[in-house]
């Protein structure tokens, strides 16, 4: 048997799609809308794996697992500009690449295995990293 | 073979819990779960995932109606507008999240076939779920309902 435990965060946070090696009109033919600087209210789904402790039936210290989302991600986003944020220095703020750039960021610090990183950007799009350098 | 997919259904149950070892004096409970010792109630989801064929003849994964007959006799009557802890279930095992889980798993996989059940899904609220998946294909039972 296999489990996960999956908590599920919000934050809202300003972002433009622009590649830095490209010039403006290259990164608006590239990008399009969201080249221009926009928002979102987003959802960051952090996804666990562990097994019960025995005695305490709890897979992991979801005090810990906030703790250390509110440190490491949540402090660093919320109702801040995606590309000022020192922590996403150099990542393309898609929903792919914040999903990698927190990955990074909360595979070190979360209690248990960090199974899944899960950026939902709108109702419509949903982005999930699962490790892996490939 | 007839092509593979999955079907979900979700449920709900509204019921009531706290986290208490009995081993432990109230000092102990209080200092490991602090508000959770406290009897409260939560509107649980469930998503209950099915995976296999698609039958020819029907074109369904399962009948969605056995799934709710099964599911509706199996946990939902059982826990809706129930006192977890006072569940057998639940017998030396807190009602965290995580063991509801795997409570529903234990329940539903005889009645599904641990080979059919591909996922369970609790939601505590909307901000909380535990999945429990049988293992994946190759990887060795471990859990007991995970054996057919």
């Amino acid at each position: 048997m296999m489990l996960e435990l999956t908590r599920v965060y919000h934050f809202s946070a300003g972002h433009r799609l622009a590649n830095p090696a490209l010039g403006p009109e290259a990164n608006a033919a590239l990008y399009g809308d969201c080249h221009r600087p926009h928002g979102h209210n987003y959802y960051l789904e952090v996804t666990v794996a562990g097994r019960p402790d025995p005695v305490t039936g709890m897979s992991v210290d979801l005090g810990r697992l906030d703790d250390a989302v509110r440190a490491r991600v949540l402090a660093q986003v919320d109702h801040h500009t995606l590309e000022g944020v020192p922590a996403l220095a150099g990542v393309i703020t898609t929903g792919e690449g914040l999903a990698r750039a927190f990955w990074r960021l909360l595979a070190p610090a979360v209690p248990g295995t960090l199974r899944r990183v899960t950026v939902v950007e709108t109702a419509k799009n949903r982005f999930q990293y699962e490790g892996g350098e490939g | 073979m007839s092509p593979h997919a999955s079907s979900t259904r979700r449920f709900g149950f509204a019921a009531g819990h706290r986290y208490w070892v009995e081993a432990w004096t109230p000092a102990e409970n209080g200092r490991v779960f602090g508000r959770l010792t406290v009897p409260h109630g939560h509107n649980y989801t469930l998503d209950v995932t099915v995976r296999g064929p698609i039958d020819p003849q029907t074109g369904m994964v399962i009948d969605l109606a056995e799934l709710k007959r099964i599911v509706a006799e199996t946990v939902v009557e059982r826990f809706d507008h129930a006192d977890l802890n006072a569940d057998p279930l639940f017998r030396g095992r807190v009602p965290t999240t995580e063991n509801v889980a795997v409570a529903v798993w234990e329940l539903l996989a005889p009645k599904l076939g641990a080979d059919r059940l591909a996922r369970v899904r609790v939601w505590e609220d909307p901000t909380l779920y535990v999945d429990v998946r049988g293992e994946p294909p190759g990887g060795e039972p471990s859990g007991e309902m995970a054996r057919k």
